[in-house]
């Protein structure tokens, strides 16, 4: 602002005014999430909390301001609480202080130009060029002549600024989280008890997300000792579950895989459920015959089950990337937070393995100059004579990866595929690592089985 | 034994002919490292599995450089990568056990676990549970043992499976897959069989081959420098002549 720069300013411009200007590219979403976590911050403070489009809030601290000591006090917390940059007003509606807010001016909404209408920039000028520069200019003049001049639209913003007609709020409704507790007037002696008291919570907290369409994906339970001590047990799954026996079963494997164990020590006091996060699950039909419910992916449980135990890393599947290099042409990614993705249909290309090795490993060759198939070659100590050979698919770097790869010989080393089949009738997949062309003793890798 | 053995049904093959790796059965698979390749795709292409259900490979976790199966490779075996769940057990013991509870649930199609080395834990009970868990769930489960001795299990086959020689395409190269397997043992049934498989791309399958006609030597050797002349079968065959 005070180098001259403003919104809408193209960049080059703004780069002339200011030579070392900072700069990002616009992210409306996540400005929106942000200001979203904002109006759940600013519940703090008032119940109503509006949302205002693209980067305002509105708060209704209609009697709330005397709990934090006046207004003024009331708005140097939220100050604080959001930011150093915010610019804020008070009035005794939406529409008024949401115009002295963005359009500055003293509390008298009068005092405030015109293009606090924010009207398009025809209106705009013509009310300029007709000599009325402030609201309290407009007030003056009878509103059926503006009508008729500027647009219906241009009266009833300026009598909601006004506060002659309202102007509500519509608050954001935050969900209330799923959390229940339970108190005990004796403390809890027996694991076994409190495991059942967990599966009474689980079955209510299923009732409530069942109403709101909800489904559990990662339910921390905490178990309150008489002796202040805290046991926490996190549980996530992959699919939404209202289920409170699938939920338990997650339970109990991981208190079966907790390195300290579970101790009551002198009982449980209290025990604590909460859902941390829920997804959409909609109510589904149960099935006359069987009385059980459908069930989409049966190995969704099995998945769950296996991930809590061995951890989210040792359940995975594949998943195809858009990459050349063979090794990066998939990834492993975990099961619980990915369901099968589609692989794309086959290209006409040339076999791969059934078996990548991780990493490729290096082996003595001997072939040919230059491009020639490898004859012999020792992996592990032993020896193999090519008896059949297929290639090379030659597979370049990724050289838009690199930094500088566009020049020319800077763009990494290009690799030579060949499909073997040695004496014993087993078959390789082996690759040299650069041409001669790039460097003068490339080095040979095996790279793959296929069966 | 309290359960009688189930008397040949009409259904069930001619002796001689390939058996499949059924379902509601527990399958040994055994080879040596370099043809694990070959042991997973035969464990791939001969389970009698559904076709639209994940399958598991449970695999033990180990040291250096590991094995990663390739999507694209296993596309060419008729199985659809995005099926594949793979886990990876910290040892052995954790590996039977999630392996059990897979084969429990009615889920998964197959459930295929990977092992190396003796595997103690892996005795006639640990197999007989898997063997209950697979005929609960009515889907087949494949171990595959890699370096490993036969032990004694309940398993209903037993195979080794190792790499064989191709029949070479045009220009020298490799040719479809070609596997060598032997039925060791099979509960109930006639062991000892040895087939020639060769995979057959058109059909998706594995067709068997003679197993005699191993392609003609004198056609696969490259003409590699300083060929060595074999002695003469006098040389070899003829007994010592006494001097004396």
């Amino acid at each position: 602002m005070r180098q001259g720069l403003s919104s809408g300013m193209t960049l080059a411009d703004a780069r002339a005014r200011s030579p070392d200007l900072a700069t990002a590219p616009h992210d409306p979403i996540a400005d929106a999430r942000v200001l979203e976590q904002l109006a759940g911050a600013m519940i703090a403070f008032t119940p109503l909390v509006a949302l205002d489009a693209p980067d305002g809030l509105l708060l209704d601290v209609t009697g709330c301001a005397h709990l934090f000591g006046g207004e003024e006090a009331l708005v140097r917390r939220v100050v604080k609480e959001v930011g150093p940059t915010t610019r804020h007003a008070l009035a005794p509606h939406s529409a008024a202080a949401r115009a002295l807010a963005r359009f500055g001016g003293k509390d008298d909404v009068r005092t405030l130009p015109v293009a606090a209408l924010e009207l398009d920039e025809g209106a705009l000028s013509g009310l300029r060029r007709a000599g009325l520069e402030t609201l309290g200019d407009l007030a003056a003049r009878p509103m059926a002549g503006l009508a008729a001049r500027f647009g219906e639209l241009a009266v009833s913003r300026l009598r909601a600024i006004l506060g002659e007609t309202g102007s509500p709020v519509i608050p954001v409704r935050l969900t209330e989280p799923i959390r229940l507790e339970t108190r005990f007037p004796e403390p809890l002696g027996r694991t076994d008890d409190a495991l059942e008291v967990v599966e009474d919570m689980l079955t209510q907290a299923g009732r409530t997300m069942e109403q709101r369409q909800l489904g559990g994906r990662r339910w921390a339970v905490t178990l309150h000792r008489s002796d202040n001590q805290r046991r926490r047990l996190v549980v996530e799954t992959g699919l939404a579950v209202r289920d409170p026996g699938a939920v338990m079963r997650l339970l109990r494997e991981r208190i079966d895989t907790l390195s300290d164990p579970l101790d009551p020590g002198f009982g449980f006091d209290a025990i604590t459920l909460a859902v941390l996060h829920a997804d959409h699950l909609p109510s589904r039909q149960i099935l006359l015959e069987s009385g059980k419910e459908e069930n989409a992916d049966n190995v969704s449980a099995l998945v769950d089950q296996l991930s809590v135990r061995l951890g989210e890393d040792s359940v995975r599947r594949l998943i195809p990337r858009d990459r050349h290099l063979p090794e990066k042409a998939q990834a492993l990614v975990p099961a619980l937070r990915l369901r099968g993705a589609p692989w794309p249909e086959p290209e006409d290309m040339p076999p791969r393995p059934l078996l990548l090795l991780d990493p490729p490993q290096p082996v003595e060759v001997i072939a040919g100059v230059p491009d020639s198939p490898p004859q012999r070659f020792r992996w592990k100590g032993r020896l193999h004579d090519v008896i059949l050979a297929e290639g090379p698919e030659r597979i370049g770097a990724e050289w838009w990866l690199k930094r500088g790869g566009h020049m020319p010989g800077a763009a990494g080393e290009t690799r030579d595929y060949y499909r073997i089949e040695d004496g014993a009738g087993r078959r390789y997949w082996i690759f040299r690592h650069g041409l001669f062309s790039e460097k003068p003793d490339p080095r040979w890798y095996l790279h793959g089985l296929f069966p | 034994m309290s359960r009688p053995q189930a008397p040949a049904c009409i259904e069930d093959p001619p002796p001689g002919t390939l058996p499949r790796l059924a379902r509601a059965q527990l399958h040994e698979v055994h080879a040596a490292a370099e043809d694990w390749a070959s042991a997973l795709a035969f464990a791939f292409g001969m389970v009698d599995a559904e076709k639209a259900r994940p399958v598991l490979l449970l695999r033990p976790r180990r040291k250096g450089a590991g094995f990663v199966p390739c999507g694209e490779g296993l596309r060419a075996l008729g199985v659809d990568p995005a099926r594949l769940v793979i886990v990876d057990a910290r040892n052995d013991a954790a590996l039977l056990r999630a392996g059990l509870d897979a084969a429990r649930s009615s889920g998964p199609a197959a459930v295929l676990m990977e092992s190396w080395g003796p595997m103690r834990e892996y005795d006639l009970v640990a197999s007989r549970r898997l063997i209950l868990a697979a005929e609960g769930s009515r889907i087949p489960v494949v171990i595959l043992r890699g370096d490993a001795e036969p032990r004694s299990s309940a398993a209903h086959t037993r195979w080794t499976v190792s790499s064989a020689p191709s029949a070479p395409l045009e220009m020298r190269a490799p040719g479809a897959t070609t596997l060598l397997v032997e039925l060791v043992r099979r509960r109930g049934g006639p062991a000892g069989q040895r087939w020639r498989l060769e995979w057959n791309e058109d059909h998706g399958g594995f067709r068997e081959l003679p197993l005699d006609t191993q392609p003609a030597t004198e056609e696969r050797g490259p003409p590699l420098p300083g060929t060595v002349v074999p002695l003469s079968a006098v040389r070899t065959r003829a007994p010592l002549r006494r001097t004396a």
